[in-house]
């Protein structure tokens, strides 16, 4: 190897590297970073090479080994130059046919491309590819251009001109100048000014100085630097290089842990050539500078990237922090002044020296600038590295290049900053991500992990697991915050074993607080902030699990009962009666269905059911049909004319008035009256029901089984009283005074407007106001031609509905139909049924026309993403259509008319209550439901009026002295045995009366249940995830017992 | 050795160069509590109940005063709501450990600590480091040392080495404020080299 000793010899050798490659010659870099490696590249290597050899290419081809570009979920990761052809998840047998197609016949193969997921566009490029398009890759777009095994790629691609720049252009102070100019920010975690850094090190009086590289990198799941020094060594040795320069120092090391082979093997590699060229060592590049670098390994401690912990671990003493003041650069290795900066910020400096200051400070935002790398993983499409410029919205980092949320979930939170920092919920996606920003909304930048999650996650699950990461990785030095994370780890335990107390959430903020307070290092400074954070934006969950012992993700082992179970709002124990109707005993099933819930033939037919989005079979073919079988099951009692034993409570005096018979009000006066009072429904429309009979069509939910399950609750010792309006008939403040105790639960039976110009006119009706007439009977026609704006269950409600009256029906959504609310199945119905749906098209205006009503609605396209996680409409500009209709329908949403309320307290359009309790501001008044959530679930009512029977009763025993009502549920046994074997069926679907017969009669069920071997069959699919629990159960029981 | 003057709780303070705030809270008459403080050993910061409140860069921070330097014009509080809420849960944790331990009773009697707060669990250690530095520092023979991190870490007595020097040392056992440093040695006594005392008793 020569020895460089001029910018000038530097510069003719560079031209001799260049030249000898060639701008054309074919070169297929292959990644062989950690990510690529484990997945299978080094054998992708060895494959190209033996068909190079084979066809005898050596010299006309090249074969890089390459650092890691970012993308690894997709590895093993190929670029073919000089087209820059990208193929992803490359196998060694795909060797030959690279080499004979792509590179001989100039042809590209498809299947190796990375195909867009909304498009399915394929993608030939790498930088077209939308994860790398929406970057911005100044410091890791070069990893898959060089070999970092060798020193002369990187000279190829430009490497040590900025050291040139330092050593011969400007002085020492000037450098430190650039840097300050630059806005550089250290990448480490806490944002301090990296030029004041060195300026404060460049001051201190000391010959000897050091610098030292902090690749001790130890967030779980951030790799960024270990990517950078695997991959592009060179860059962060010449940053070094070039700080020594400006500092004055001519020692430095790189502390790596020592769990990055690779990278210990690349940068030790990367020093040695420095070393050779010149690069390093004495008298650098002529200039009379002499520096030298070591290699330390780290032994993997966390608590080491700590920079005084760090130290300590340097000088061969245990890697304990000690206090700040004095600083390391007063006071650092061995006493000297001392220079720490991360591998990130390190390789950010040849940038700033090669495109100047101006440049650098261009990029980002006021207090941040330059890019930065995330590690994006967890419930992402795209995981892997992502370099971004600062102030990107947490959004464009997630939905634009990560694609978003894997299999239709919704996200959660993103934890930024890695186990010390905090979650970020879904309000703050749009904030732009600097140091400043994250610290603000209780997160921070830390060295840039990114965790996304979805709703499948438990976020006290969450702040467990960080805080047990942080109780082994936690020095133990200081009590604050050994002790103090010791104690908030046992709170978070015991929360999750449904032990928690109620007193536990406000002891986990004073723990919280000392440890971030009074602890000797950052590490214990930051330690509270995944409990900080997740109490801040998900207290419920706290609560959920403390007062309710409910894991609704159902990731809390011991609260854990199924996913199903979990998943729902009444905790249906979905398995058993599965289970029971598999065997044939559907007796037990009806039984066993009716403890939590008293509508299961409505259920079984019109629940959205959370259950099945959650079910674990979906992961094998498909979910469980489980309301289905809930149908089957109720269906079944009443052809066979079983009974449900109901154990009745001892009768009580106080009179409970429940205001609305809707599905809140109908299961609160049902649990009232098991309990044994004689509740009385207060319903302002002719019948019981409310939304289930007047919001749903006969044709999903016949009027029969509606009726019989009404008429069994209000048997169990209900009074009615029906067509009395609370507010006109009757106020709420005689109910108070006649009634000791009452639910409210009115629903949200009032449409919202469309807000267009026109929506006056007549013609132009609110949906949920016309199903209600129609069901009274005193719906006018709504003509030959209709329209319905929106697209929820509601829409498809009014659609079908219009239909079944001859009506020409279109559906308009603003947006597609993959992004409508209503279930795909209704939708897929009402298309079958002749019902148009016309997308993407917002209403603009309504006006009279000669005949009927004209509407005008402006044609969509969809551009970034909103606050739902769905890209947004926005109107392409000139394109309007026009359509005339005799009726439009608004069907965007409801919301409850709360005219009655007096003093009762009311938050927006809902009441306001103590979401567990479900308490008003007035004594004795309970309100849940839509009135309390917004349109919600009819689970989610059903919830609620559970909830509020048991609320009420504990009110009224208190007063009276009596101990509360205690549920005596009849014990049923299910057979608990796992499925031995399981095959691939997919998930049964349900008869339906077809489109031509169903749109005939208003009131025929469109859909027809299950026969007997049907059901039975798909009870057969379920996996049968409550089994271990109880068997682990039922086991500690037997040891405790 | 210069002067300077800080203020503590709002008095001029008078002390010397390179003296922490501990110090000079201490030579003023103002009293400070520690436990991992001992004059004769490196400040070590580990205890934090000698924490106080330090005006900088615009806010108000708590720092250990046994380590922080004591600088001219430098404000300082040492009681107030917050110093006194975390010293008291600080006290409640150590106390969880070592229940019994004079000191901490006695800490927890004038900050009001509740010494059933956290669940008993009783180490007998508080991790001080006292015996672990002065064996270090003082007696210069590391037969003492510091065993595992966060939440699992203990002292622990080197055989090899105590089998050596202790019997005739045993000086950290005085500085001990749980009694623990004793009970670990004879424990490594009894499991490692049981022939020490044994024969010992059996010279009498």
């Amino acid at each position: 190897m020569p020895r460089i000793n001029s910018p000038a010899e530097l510069e003719e050798f560079r031209k001799d590297v260049i030249s000898k490659r060639g701008p054309n010659k074919p070169c297929i870099a292959v990644c062989t970073g950690t990510g690529c490696l484990a997945l299978g590249a080094a054998n992708v290597v060895a494959a190209f090479k033996e068909e190079i050899k084979k066809q005898g290419l050596e010299t006309k081809v090249e074969v890089r080994e390459t650092g890691c570009p970012g993308f690894c979920e997709r590895g093993p990761l190929i670029v073919i130059y000089p087209e820059e052809i990208s193929y992803l998840q490359v196998q060694p047998g795909d060797a030959e046919e690279i080499v004979s197609q792509t590179i001989f016949a100039k042809k590209v193969i498809d299947r190796l491309l990375y195909v867009d997921p909304i498009t399915g566009e394929k993608i030939v490029h790498e930088s077209e590819i939308p994860f790398y398009k929406n970057q911005m890759r100044l410091l890791i777009g070069n990893n898959i251009k060089i070999d970092p095994k060798s020193i002369d790629d990187y000279l190829a691609v430009g490497g040590y001109s900025a050291l040139v720049k330092a050593l011969c252009q400007v002085t020492p102070e000037q450098v430190v100048e650039l840097v300050k100019n630059s806005g550089l920010r250290g990448r480490g975690g806490a944002g301090f000014p990296t030029g004041l850094k060195w300026e404060f090190a460049r001051k201190s009086p000391d010959e000897t100085k050091y610098m030292i590289v902090n690749a001790d990198e130890g967030d779980p799941g951030a790799f960024m630097d270990r990517a950078l020094l695997e991959g592009n060594p060179f860059s962060v040795l010449e940053g070094l290089t070039i700080g020594a320069y400006a500092i004055g120092a001519h020692e430095g090391y790189v502390y790596v842990r020592q769990e990055y082979p690779l990278a210990v093997e690349n940068v030790t590699l990367a020093i040695k050539q420095a070393e050779a060229y010149g690069f390093l060592g004495k008298n650098i590049l002529g200039s009379g500078f002499d520096f030298t670098v070591t290699v330390h390994r780290g032994a993997g401690a966390f608590v080491c990237g700590e920079e005084t912990a760090l130290l300590a671990s340097l000088e061969g003493k245990p890697g304990e922090p000690r206090a700040r003041p004095p600083y390391p650069a007063v006071k650092g290795l061995f006493g000297k002044p001392t220079n720490i900066n991360n591998v990130e910020t390190w390789s950010n400096i040849p940038l700033i020296l090669n495109k100047g200051p101006e440049y650098f400070a261009s990029i980002g935002t006021e207090g941040s600038k330059g890019t930065k790398i995330f590690s994006l993983v967890g419930k992402v499409n795209n995981t892997g590295l992502v370099e971004v410029p600062m102030g990107i919205t947490l959004r464009d980092i997630i939905y634009e290049v990560g694609g978003g949320i894997p299999g239709g979930k919704k996200f959660k939170a993103v934890q930024t900053g890695g186990p010390s920092g905090g979650c970020i919920t879904e309000e703050y996606l749009d904030i732009e991500v600097d140091f400043d920003e994250l610290r603000k909304v209780g997160a921070i930048m830390g060295s840039g992990g990114m965790i996304v999650m979805d709703e499948d996650t438990c976020m006290v699950d969450v702040a467990k697991y960080f805080l047990k990461f942080l109780s082994l990785e936690s020095c133990g030095k200081c009590s604050p915050c050994r002790e103090g994370i010791r104690q908030m780890l046992k709170i978070l335990t015991r929360i999750s074993e449904g032990k928690g107390r109620e007193s536990d959430i406000g002891l986990l903020m004073e723990l919280a607080e000392s440890t971030r307070d009074a602890s000797l290092c950052a590490l214990g400074g930051t330690a509270p902030n995944p409990v900080l954070a997740t109490l801040k934006y998900f207290r419920h969950e706290y609560e959920d699990h403390i007062l309710h012992k409910r894991c609704q993700a159902g990731v809390c082992e011991e609260l854990y009962k199924a996913k199903c179970t979990n998943a729902c709002p009444i905790g249906q124990d979905v398995p058993g009666y599965l289970s029971l109707v598999a065997e044939g005993r559907y007796e037990e099933a009806i039984s066993l269905i009716y403890q939590t819930n008293p509508l299961p033939g409505v259920c079984g037919r019109v629940c959205t059911h959370p259950c099945t989005d959650v079910c674990l079979r979906a992961e094998t073919d498909e979910p469980l049909n489980i309301p289905k079988i809930k149908r089957f099951a109720a269906d079944m009692a009443k052809r066979k004319g079983y009974t449900v034993k109901l154990e009745k409570g001892k009768a009580k005096e106080e009179k409970i008035a429940v205001i609305g018979g809707g599905p809140g009000g109908l299961a609160a006066a049902y649990s009232l009256a098991l309990m044994g009072y004689r509740p009385t429904i207060i319903e302002e429309l002719p019948q019981l029901g409310g939304m289930l009979r007047y919001g749903i069509p006969p044709y999903r939910l016949p009027r029969e089984i509606l009726d019989q399950e009404i008429d069994f609750i209000v048997n169990v010792g209900v009074e009615v009283k029906t067509n009395t309006r609370v507010g006109r008939d009757i106020t709420l403040g005689q109910l108070q005074k006649e009634y000791d105790a009452i639910f409210v639960a009115v629903g949200a039976h009032k449409s919202l407007p469309i807000r267009v110009p026109g929506e006056d006119l007549p013609g132009v009706k609110g949906g949920a106001e016309f199903l209600r007439e129609v069901e009274l009977g005193i719906a006018p026609h709504p003509g030959k031609r209709v329209a319905v704006i929106g697209g929820g269950d509601v829409a498809m409600d009014i659609a079908r509905t219009c239909r079944r009256m001859g009506a020409e029906v279109t559906i308009a959504y603003r947006r597609e139909r993959k992004d409508m609310p209503a279930s795909e199945e209704e939708i897929a119905d009402a298309i079958a049924e002749n019902i148009e749906l016309k997308e993407l098209v917002a209403p603009k205006s309504i006006r009279r026309a000669n005949s009927g009503l004209a509407l005008e609605m402006d044609v969509c396209e969809l551009r970034d993403f909103d606050r739902s996680g769905r890209r947004r409409p926005v109107p392409i500009e000139g394109a309007v259509i026009t359509r005339e209709y005799d009726t439009i329908f608004s069907a965007i949403g409801q919301t409850s008319d709360l005219d009655f309320a007096e003093s009762l307290e009311t938050k927006g359009d809902t009441i306001a209550v103590d979401r567990h309790r479900l308490v008003t501001n007035l004594p004795g008044v309970f309100a849940g439901g839509d009135a309390v959530i917004g349109p919600a679930r009819i689970v989610d009512a059903l919830a609620h009026g559970k909830k509020a029977a048991v609320e009420i009763d504990r009110l009224l025993a208190l007063k009276s002295g009596r101990d509360p009502y205690a549920e005596s549920l009849e014990k049923i046994k299910v057979t608990m045995t796992l499925p031995e074997v399981v095959t691939e069926q997919p998930m049964a679907e349900i008869p339906k009366l077809s489109p031509e017969e169903r749109i005939k009669d208003f009131t025929a069920e469109v859909e027809l249940g299950f026969d007997e071997e049907t059901a039975k069959k798909e009870c057969g699919r379920c996996l049968r995830c409550d089994v271990s629990w109880m068997a682990a159960r039922d086991k500690s029981m037997a040891v405790a017992g | 050795m210069s002067k300077i003057v800080l203020q503590i709780d709002g008095r001029d303070v008078e002390a010397e160069q390179g003296m922490t705030v501990l110090e000079a809270a201490r030579s003023a008459g103002i009293s400070i509590p520690t436990v991992c403080h001992n004059e004769k050993l490196e400040p070590y910061g580990a205890c934090r109940l000698c924490v106080v409140e330090v005006q900088g860069r615009g806010r108000t921070n708590l720092v250990a005063s046994c380590l922080y330097p004591a600088e001219q014009a430098l404000a300082v509080t040492t009681k107030s709501e917050k110093i006194d809420k975390t010293r008291k849960i600080l006290i409640e944790q150590l106390l969880a450990h070592a229940p019994d331990a004079e000191i901490l009773q006695n800490l927890a009697q004038e900050y009001g600590a509740d010494k059933d707060r956290f669940e008993k669990e009783a180490s007998f250690c508080i991790l001080c480091g006292l015996c672990v530095r002065y064996c270090s520092e003082v007696k210069q023979n590391n037969a003492v040392g510091f065993f595992d991190r966060g939440a699992t870490r203990e002292i622990r007595f080197v055989p090899e080495l105590a089998a050596k020097v202790c019997w005739d040392c045993k000086e950290c056992f005085a500085l001990c404020p749980t009694s623990y440093a004793q009970a670990a040695y004879h424990l490594t006594e009894a499991l490692a080299f049981p022939s020490a005392s044994s024969q010992l008793s059996s010279a009498k």
